[in-house]
């Protein structure tokens, strides 16, 4: 069997990689994708300490679903608020949404 | 039921009673708001009076203790808890009677937003009031703090030219002084388990180290208010920006809280601190007398004089407070009261001038005697009084403080050097020196300006401002016992306690 | 579970399934309610908060745990829910007129409220982490919309954008810190990770990983330096009703869970977490009141200054771990978010008054310093509030803000912290100057401001501004009922 090290060292990079994204892109979509992916690296953790410490109960795996669902809920709203400003000025890039000091 | 209001809520709050009145009338009954404001002042100065009726001199305790508890829970122990002793009643009588005095003077001078100025003057009396007769740490900070607000709109909205800088720097320079008070004061209220003074005094055991700093935090705020020299720094601007009832109040009782705090929280908590530093306060007390009569010379604004000259005076009374002997003690409040009245009736008397003239340049100005002979005489009663001339009150301040500070400055004593009253007594020829050189600049010698030979002498209103103030410096300097024997019971023993507390306190 | 054990659990939730419940309904009823009568949807909205208050009020005293003990009704929690709602209610109050103005009126906008505040409550309420989670989206969600709901406002859209994305990015943090806390004991409620973590055999280091990413996703949520960049745009791109009820309602809301979780689960943590509590407080309110400074533009004013107040409260956090303190933790930070709730509120609703629009997506005009020169003398009453709210923080008695502030440092020097609490009364003096600023501009400046005189917005502007005067003198049953709300594990 696979130590559960090797999978919270793959969610920690996977959240590293996320986190980068972030903070170095600057388009608001890349963005998003980079906090997706801090929170898949989430998911990764949450399964893995479910599988490895407490598989008798079903916490773990519950949480799981509820962060990809409020997730997904989440996107949904940010992408709705991205099209509001692309519509209006062609751009989601964070460079260029600089109104109010940023 | 019973209906009977306690005499110290009631002097206190009643000045919101006209602040209410005064809400509902319209901004351009500028008449009707000086009226009421003038009542509410003089009924309050009326209950001051009838306080004193009642008072005991006799009986050295608090008097009159109102303690209702107020927040008790969660290991607070905050009461509502007033009380007046020898230490205080003077103060009070002196609030109330400036205060009704400044609203008096401003008949004329302040025409704009009167209603306004009104209520902030109020609201100043009841916070003064209230400063001086919280027993209860808690409530003194609150009082404490309170007073900045209105000072800093009186000064902010109907001082002059750079009254905006003036009223911000007197609002942070005494909030700096009073955080570290506050610290203070938590400490105290979290080991000590109470903010009730008299207890707190009675309690005593905090170790000597301690007290050094809680001295030295408390003093911090006092020494701003005071202001004891090198702190001073905001006072020339707040008075001379001021207009001339708030410099008056300032003068009068703003500073007092100063003083009166050294007297009430820091010689009765902290008595080792205060044994072991008094050589430290009184030579900053001299520092002050001496530097602020030097720089009172060279001021050509004869407000900024008073002002300065205010810090010599203030530098008495802290000498005498500190030589931490009955004479001095006695003094330094008995000269509290004098410089009230006499620093106060010189920025009424200045107020009148600048009135006239716009202007309170001294080069402006010369030969006046021959024009107001009636203002100058006045003036030069005032003068005299602040100058310390023997049969007027300030002499009998002055000569207190510096009895008890040779006495204190004997060996063995707690100044230790004959110095103090040495260079405090050359301060007194220099207050001479400057107040009589301002008088001479201002009233002798020919008419130098033709737009002065037009001024009118002063009216019956003004005269009726003056005539209180100029009752009160004959009588105190020639029968003052009356007036110290109202504190002397309650000074003696305080001084006795902090001898038992010291003695017990210094191995 | 049953049927009847959901209905059970709801009954003992009561408030917070009415508001849903209502929050569901109106949204319905708000599409039969004629475009130019939305002020309906603000009555009916207002109604439902009403209700909730009053069965919050009929059942304090109650403690009691729901949904397996995913959530707890305590006194703290009914204490947090008492500011909530009191602050949709003047998040209502202060928004109808100015939503007509603005021409931004629309039913969502009450409806989002809503949903927004019962996120808030369950937060407060919260005894597992992933009930925290839920809520904090719930929460957060509609914020995101309401931040933007002046669409077409370039600078309302931005701040939504903004808000949206350092919001996610913040659950990213507080969700990876979970998952850790989760691996070190196991579990994601409160009681058992006490538990395991006092029974020995967790994983520390995972454990205070945890905890601190824990503290920055909820950091960014109230703000504490250095999680607070976006907190300026964000309070000055939005329309400012929901400034007002953000500035209050997510800040109060961010507090709870982080009381919650500190007091109740990481104490054993302390030695570790409470060095870097002491180092945000200080730079929250050092950082916060200087950069306030330099500001000229109120709504961002505010911001800040509401970062720096996050401050202070954050120095209450700091000795949680002590037991002869915690108590006092948990209860000067309560009344001093009661305190700023009420003031917050006096603020806001002046700063609303004096907004204008400019015309249709254009952007407002109305919130520099110098568009409240003379305030005094044409609108004595909201000068009157604005003065109060500005004394209120800066700690000046007698307000609510002053007996607040004691309180914290009290707390705080009880916990041993000296050096912090002199901080904070620093920082204090250093915000007297910007607060009084605006007092200098309203009494000792002369002109003509453009004020709306709207009844909601003066009620609002002086009910609070009384309150935060009479409540400070009157404040010992405002002690005693924030002292009984201590956090204990049922």
């Amino acid at each position: 069997m696979i130590p559960i090290s090797y999978y919270l060292i793959f969610a920690a990079a996977l959240f590293c990689i996320g986190l980068f994204g972030v903070l170095a892109r600057r388009n608001a979509i890349a963005i998003l994708m980079g906090i997706e992916l801090m929170l898949n690296a989430v998911n990764v953790n949450l399964i893995s300490f479910w599988r490895y410490a407490t598989p008798e109960k079903i916490n773990g795996q519950v949480f799981a679903v509820i962060v990809f669902a409020v997730a997904a809920a989440e996107v949904a709203v940010g992408l709705a608020i991205f099209i509001s400003v692309y519509r209006r000025r062609g751009t989601v890039s964070a460079d260029e949404i600089d109104l109010l000091k940023w | 039921m019973n209906y009977y209001i306690d005499p110290l809520t009631l002097v206190t709050f009643f000045p919101v009673i006209g602040i209410v009145v005064l809400l509902f009338l319209r901004a351009d009954q500028k008449v009707h708001a000086r009226w009421v404001a003038l009542i509410t002042s003089l009924i309050t100065f009326g209950i001051s009076l009838a306080i004193l009726a009642q008072f005991n001199p006799a009986n050295p305790d608090l008097q009159m203790v109102v303690n209702i508890p107020w927040i008790q829970v969660a290991g607070w122990n905050i009461s509502y808890f007033m009380g007046v002793d020898g230490l205080s009643i003077l103060l009070i009588l002196l609030t109330t009677l400036l205060t009704s005095l400044s609203i008096l003077s401003t008949w004329t001078a302040v025409q704009d937003r009167v209603k306004e100025f009104m209520i902030f003057f109020l609201f100043l009396e009841m916070g003064m009031l209230g400063v001086f007769l919280a027993q209860d740490l808690f409530l003194f900070y609150v009082f404490w703090e309170f007073t900045l607000v209105p000072m800093y709109m009186l000064i902010g909205i109907w001082g002059g030219k750079r009254r905006i800088y003036a009223a911000i720097k007197f609002f942070l320079y005494t909030m700096a002084g009073s955080i570290l008070m506050l610290l203070a004061i938590l400490w105290l209220g979290i080991y000590q388990d109470t903010f009730n003074v008299p207890e707190l005094a009675a309690m005593g055991g905090i170790p000597p180290n301690l007290q050094f700093w809680l001295f030295l935090a408390f003093g911090a705020a006092f020494a701003i208010k005071v202001p004891m020299w090198p702190l001073h720094s905001w006072l020339p601007d707040a008075h001379v920006e001021a207009p001339t009832a708030g410099s008056v109040i300032l003068a009068g009782v703003l500073l007092k809280m100063g003083t009166y705090g050294f007297l009430r929280f820091n010689l009765q908590l902290f008595p080792i601190a205060s044994v072991k530093l008094a050589p430290w306060v009184a030579a900053l007390a001299v520092i002050g007398i001496l530097y602020g009569a030097a720089v009172s010379y060279a001021q050509k604004d004869v407000k900024k004089l008073v002002a300065y000259s205010s810090v010599s005076h203030l530098g008495f009374v802290m000498l005498g407070l500190f030589a931490l002997n009955s004479q001095g003690v006695q003094g330094g409040i008995l000269q509290m009261i004098n410089h009230g009245i006499s620093t106060g009736a010189l920025f009424l008397i200045v107020g009148m001038l600048y009135e006239r003239r716009h202007t309170r340049d001294m080069d402006a100005f010369g030969g006046l005697w021959k024009v107001m002979p009636i203002y100058g005489a006045l003036t030069l009663i005032v003068v005299l009084s602040s100058m310390g001339l023997p049969g007027l009150n300030g002499f009998v301040g002055e000569f207190a403080i510096l009895l008890g500070s040779w006495g204190a400055g004997l060996p063995g004593g707690v100044l230790g050097s004959p110095w103090f009253t040495a260079l405090a007594a050359l301060g007194i020829i220099l207050a001479a020196v400057y107040l009589l050189y301002m008088f001479q600049k201002l009233f002798l010698g020919p008419v130098t300006k033709e737009e002065n030979r037009v001024l009118s002498d002063i009216n019956w209103r003004e005269i009726l401002t003056l005539a209180p103030l100029i009752i009160l410096i004959f009588w105190i300097g020639l029968y003052p016992n009356p007036f110290l024997n109202l504190m002397s019971a309650s000074v003696d023993q305080l001084l006795n306690a902090m001898q038992t507390a010291a003695v017990a306190g210094i191995p | 579970m049953s049927l009847n054990d959901l209905l059970v659990n709801l009954n003992l939730i009561m408030p917070i399934t009415i508001l849903t419940a209502w929050a569901c309904v109106l949204l319905l009823v708000d599409l039969f309610i004629p475009k130019e009568r939305k002020g309906i949807t603000a009555l009916l909205a207002a109604l439902g908060l009403l209700v909730a208050l009053a069965l919050v009020i009929s059942r304090a005293g109650v403690a009691t745990s729901a949904f397996n003990g995913m959530i707890m009704i305590d006194g703290f929690a009914t204490f947090m829910s008492v500011i909530f709602l009191f602050s949709g209610l003047a998040g209502i109050a202060v928004a109808y007129d100015y939503l007509i103005r603005s021409g931004i009126e629309r039913g969502e906008y009450y409806v989002l409220l809503l949903f927004s505040i019962v996120g808030m409550m369950l937060m407060a309420a919260a005894a597992d982490l992933i009930m925290v989670f839920l809520a904090l989206e719930l929460l957060s969600i509609p914020l995101y919309v309401l931040a933007g709901i002046a669409v077409p406002r370039p600078d309302s859209e931005e701040a939504a954008l903004k808000y949206f994305l350092l919001g996610a990015f913040a659950s990213g943090f507080f969700l990876y810190g979970t998952a850790l806390v989760y691996g070190a004991t196991g579990s994601t409620a409160l009681t058992e990770i006490v538990s395991a973590t006092t029974s020995g055999g967790v994983n520390l280091s995972f454990l205070v990983i945890g905890a601190g990413l824990i503290l920055v996703g909820l950091g960014f949520k109230v703000a504490v330096v250095p999680f607070h960049m976006w907190t300026p745009d964000v309070y000055q791109g939005a329309p400012s009703s929901v400034t007002a009820f953000m500035a209050v309602g997510a800040k109060a809301a961010g507090f709870a869970a982080l009381l919650r979780i500190f007091v109740l689960a990481f104490p054993p943590l302390a030695m570790d977490l409470t060095p870097v509590l002491w180092a945000l407080a200080a730079f929250t309110m050092i950082i916060g009141n200087v950069i306030a400074i330099a500001q000229r533009n109120i709504k961002r004013m505010l911001a800040y200054s509401s970062i720096a107040h996050a401050g202070y409260i954050m120095m209450a956090l700091v000795p949680y771990g002590q037991g002869n303190v915690a108590a006092d933790t948990v209860a000067s930070a309560l009344f001093y978010l009661l305190a700023y709730m009420l003031t917050s509120f006096a603020a806001w609703a002046v700063v609303i008054a004096l907004e204008h629009n400019m015309g249709e997506g254009r952007d407002t005009d109305g919130l520099s310093l110098e568009d409240y020169s003379g305030l005094g003398q044409k609108q004595p009453a909201l000068a009157a509030a604005m003065t109060v709210a500005m004394l209120s923080f800066i700690g000046i008695p007698p307000t609510l803000g002053f007996v607040g502030k004691f309180y914290l440092l009290r707390t705080v020097i009880e916990g041993g912290f000296p050096g912090l609490a002199l901080i904070g009364l620093l920082t204090s003096l250093v915000s007297a100057y910007y607060y009084l600023r605006v007092v200098v501009y309203m009494y000792m400046r002369d002109g003509e401001p453009v004020v709306r005189r709207e009844p909601w917005l003066y009620f609002t502007a002086l009910a609070t501004a009384v309150g935060v005067v009479v409540l400070s003198i009157f404040s010992e049953p405002l002690f005693n009922w924030a002292s009984q709300a201590v956090l204990k594990l049922i």
